[in-house]
């Protein structure tokens, strides 16, 4: 269910409605409708294997990767209303809107420089200049400047772990995405490196759309301002993260977040 | 409501409450103890629920003590969150009716060791502690049972409880007025009646927290 | 307690001394060949061995049309051999769907690395030297040697590329990079290590290779050399030593073995010596490939 949310100015970078996904013939999301709220960060929460992130790379058509994958349902991106499900929207064009960072650090194996300047290689930028400023300016966005500003061009596998991880939200950053996946993205990070991450997430959503899943609740109800919770590939309730751990609406929630058998 | 996947989670959240409820008993004697001794005069009671008190002080601060534990090692959420956190607040409200009980076992000693042969008449305010009593047993058992429309009856009688306490006060007035001999006194039994008020309140504040477990919603400083 | 450890340890020892003697047999039996065969052919390696024609006396004879044909042959089988090889690894990987004719594909792909030699020499003879008019040339020959790694090179590009984590593509795939994007910055750099290690075991395999090179006609005694490849006037570059006919070190080898002057034995072990040596040279090359261009990649 999605709750009564404030009646203050929401807009919606995203919308998503009546989305099922299969696996074959495995029906792994079930009719799920939710908005996703511009500049705010939104949290999926759930037990693993609920479909969290099945769900997350609906976003930018991960399964299209691979084969014996099927979408139903819409998700429509605002401000241009492109259904990114849509068989007539490119999944590239997808994946050059929406940025994502996964689970485990991904960094590929070149030079801290070459990562962050991957993707707009990709998208043609040819200018050594302009390719040398995005990249400073990812990397200061994404906190990790000051770090690496003498080692630029030595192999990124030098970095530690949380190192690694904010250089691929700059790698995700430097093209400017308009919606940015967080698939569980400190869940191989110590507490130092995570609270970094956090901390990070929160400076971001001033000028990205977030959509983190998290295996941590504690985790939603820091960072996020909006929280769905998944069982089972269904959306059993969104809603305002500060209502939703103190006063969920529905008992499937509430004994999840409780730690309660379901 | 569901067991924890933790057994132990569920078994210290239920020592705990078992324990509110305990020290909610020590209170209510307490108050019973030291408005039957100020009927009576009887100055060793009056002098055991003075010394009491150090065990209603103690409970508290193993209950605080408790909570704190509890909150580091679960990080409860909704309901659990809001158990605790009531809890918290619950233990706060009965040590503070700990020690309005104190204060009505020391007036009572104060009168009966003056022995004024003027002194006004109790008869009210143990009318008015009886009330409190009530209240404060009603509120424990409204949050044994996290009954909400218990818990808001509750909070209705706390008006009763302010106005039998106002009618003492003029009544004492005029005592006061007819015979300032009895004033020494008459202030007295206005702190007794002050305290059974201010228990009153405290029941009521308890009961606000049981509708706030319950249905998560913060109705004080609102009207029921 | 200590009884059973004791016991058990024992155990231990036992096949630790077992593996090493299984090692110990294989080694010392290459190792005795090796030494056998470089004692009695070491009077001949000298400077002129390499610059001779080879002749009937055994004394003037060399390996100089021998190695030169080794190596144009060699040269002929990579540049088929690897685009092929990788080109087909790659598409299999990274773009086929997985099917039942994938599967099919890929079955026969391990399985044409069993073929025996001699099979592709007369698939060779008949595709190459007769239909395709290609005569029992040095182009023949390099294209038979490249069908016969081709399996080889297929399998190391399609292991080395599975090596690599799904979690890199997804990441290159997430910025919005198309497939040879993806397969141009990542995929061919990172298994470019574990490929080339491919190609140059094929490539070891192929300069020994004996029985098909005969099939389709190489020449036993040959006292020319093909062609040069680079020509004083223009067009400078020739291509007509693809045409020339050939020989290559195994058959110089198989032709001194089978005469009965004890001269030539010593020739013959002088050339296998050689043969050996280079495949060793090709392997330790690979294995030096391989760690300096894994040594910038962790997963």
């Amino acid at each position: 269910m999605v709750n009564d949310l404030p009646a203050t100015q929401l807009a919606a970078k995203a919308e998503v409605s009546a989305l099922s996904f299969y696996y074959g013939d495995f029906q792994a999301l079930k009719h799920i409708s939710m908005p996703v709220h511009e500049r705010k960060v939104t949290a999926l929460i759930g037990p693993s294997g609920c479909g969290k992130s099945t769900f997350l790379r609906c976003f930018n058509r991960m399964h299209d990767l691979y084969p014996g994958n099927r979408y139903d349902g819409r998700i429509v991106l605002q401000p241009d209303n492109t259904d990114l499900l849509s068989r007539d929207v490119d999944p590239i064009e997808v994946r050059m809107r929406i940025g994502m960072v996964f689970q485990k650090p991904n960094p590929f194996p070149k030079s801290i420089f070459e990562n962050v300047a991957y993707g707009l290689r990709v998208r043609g930028e040819g200018s050594r200049r302009a390719l040398e400023e995005k990249v400073e300016q990812a990397l200061e966005d994404a906190a990790l400047l000051d770090e690496v500003k003498d080692r630029l061009h030595q192999p990124a596998y030098n970095l530690s772990g949380g190192q690694q991880q904010r250089l691929c939200i700059a790698r995700a950053l430097a093209t400017d995405p308009e919606l940015l996946l967080f698939d569980e993205p400190t869940s191989a990070l110590d507490p130092i490196a995570t609270a970094a991450i956090e901390e990070l997430i929160h400076d971001l959503k001033e000028r990205v759309t977030i959509l983190i899943v998290t295996h941590n609740m504690q985790q939603a109800a820091r960072v996020s301002d909006f929280t769905a919770y998944m069982y089972l590939g269904e959306l059993i309730e969104f809603g305002v993260t500060d209502e939703l751990f103190i006063k969920p609406q529905m008992k499937q929630t509430e004994d999840y977040i409780t730690g309660r058998f379901g | 409501m569901t067991d924890h996947a933790s057994k132990q989670y569920d078994l210290d959240l239920g020592s705990i409450r078992a324990r509110v409820l305990q020290m909610g008993g020590l209170v209510e004697s307490q108050i019973r103890r030291a408005i039957d001794a100020l009927g009576s005069g009887d100055i060793a009671l009056i002098d055991q629920v003075i010394a009491d008190d150090h065990r209603v002080n103690g409970m508290e601060v193993a209950l605080d003590g408790d909570c704190s534990q509890l909150i580091v090692k679960r990080q409860p959420a909704a309901s659990d969150l809001r158990m605790i956190f009531a809890i918290a607040k619950t233990v706060t409200d009965l040590e503070r009716i700990g020690d309005e009980a104190q204060k009505m076992a020391r007036m009572a000693k104060s009168i009966h060791q003056r022995g004024a042969a003027q002194a006004p008449p109790t008869v009210d305010v143990r009318h008015a502690a009886e009330l409190a009593i009530s209240m404060l047993r009603r509120a424990l058992d409204a949050f044994a049972r996290l009954d909400c429309d218990s818990a808001a009856q509750v909070i209705r009688d706390d008006a009763g409880i302010d106005s039998e306490f106002r009618a003492i006060l003029r009544q004492l007035i005029t005592y006061m007025m007819e015979d300032p001999r009895t004033i020494t006194t008459a202030l007295e039994i206005v702190w007794i009646a002050k305290a059974i008020e201010r228990i009153g309140d405290h029941a009521k504040n308890m009961c606000e927290y049981v509708i706030y477990i319950v249905k998560g919603t913060d109705v004080r400083h609102t009207r029921l | 307690m200590r009884a059973l450890i004791a016991k058990h340890k024992r155990r231990d020892v036992l096949f630790a001394l077992l593996g090493l003697l299984a090692l110990m047999i294989g080694i010392l039996t290459f190792a005795a060949l090796f030494v056998d065969m470089a004692l009695r052919g070491f009077g001949r390696l000298d400077l002129d061995f390499f610059t001779s024609f080879p002749s009937r006396h055994a004394g003037q004879a060399g390996i100089l049309s021998a190695w030169v044909g080794s190596t144009l042959v060699m040269a002929v089988t990579a540049a088929f051999a690897v685009p092929l090889g990788v080109a087909a690894g790659v598409y299999l990987e990274e773009y086929a769907r997985k099917n039942w004719v994938t599967d099919l594909i890929e079955i026969n792909i391990t399985n044409l690395a069993g073929v025996p030699s001699i099979v592709y020499g007369l698939l060779a003879l008949g595709l190459f030297v007769y239909q395709f008019g290609l005569g029992q040339s040095i182009l023949s020959a390099g294209l038979t040697l490249a069908l016969l790694i081709l399996p080889v090179v297929i399998v190391a590009t399609r292991e080395a590329i599975r090596s690599i984590p799904q979690i890199i593509r997804e990441g290159s795939y997430a910025l919005g990079a198309t497939r040879w994007q993806t397969v141009r910055y990542h995929i061919l750099p990172y298994s470019s290590a574990g490929i080339l290690t491919g190609i140059i075991i094929g490539m070891a395999r192929a300069i020994g290779e004996t029985a098909p090179i005969i099939t389709i006609g190489a020449l036993t005694f040959i006292a020319f050399l093909p062609p040069a490849p680079l020509q004083a006037e223009p067009p400078y570059l020739s291509f007509e030593w693809l045409l020339s006919p050939f020989t290559v070190m195994p058959i110089q080898m198989f032709n001194w073995t089978s005469r009965p002057e004890a001269a030539f034995q010593a020739n013959a072990a002088a050339a296998g010596f050689v043969l050996v040596a280079m495949t060793l040279a090709m392997n330790a090359l690979a294995i030096w490939l391989r760690y300096r261009l894994r040594r910038n990649i962790k997963w």
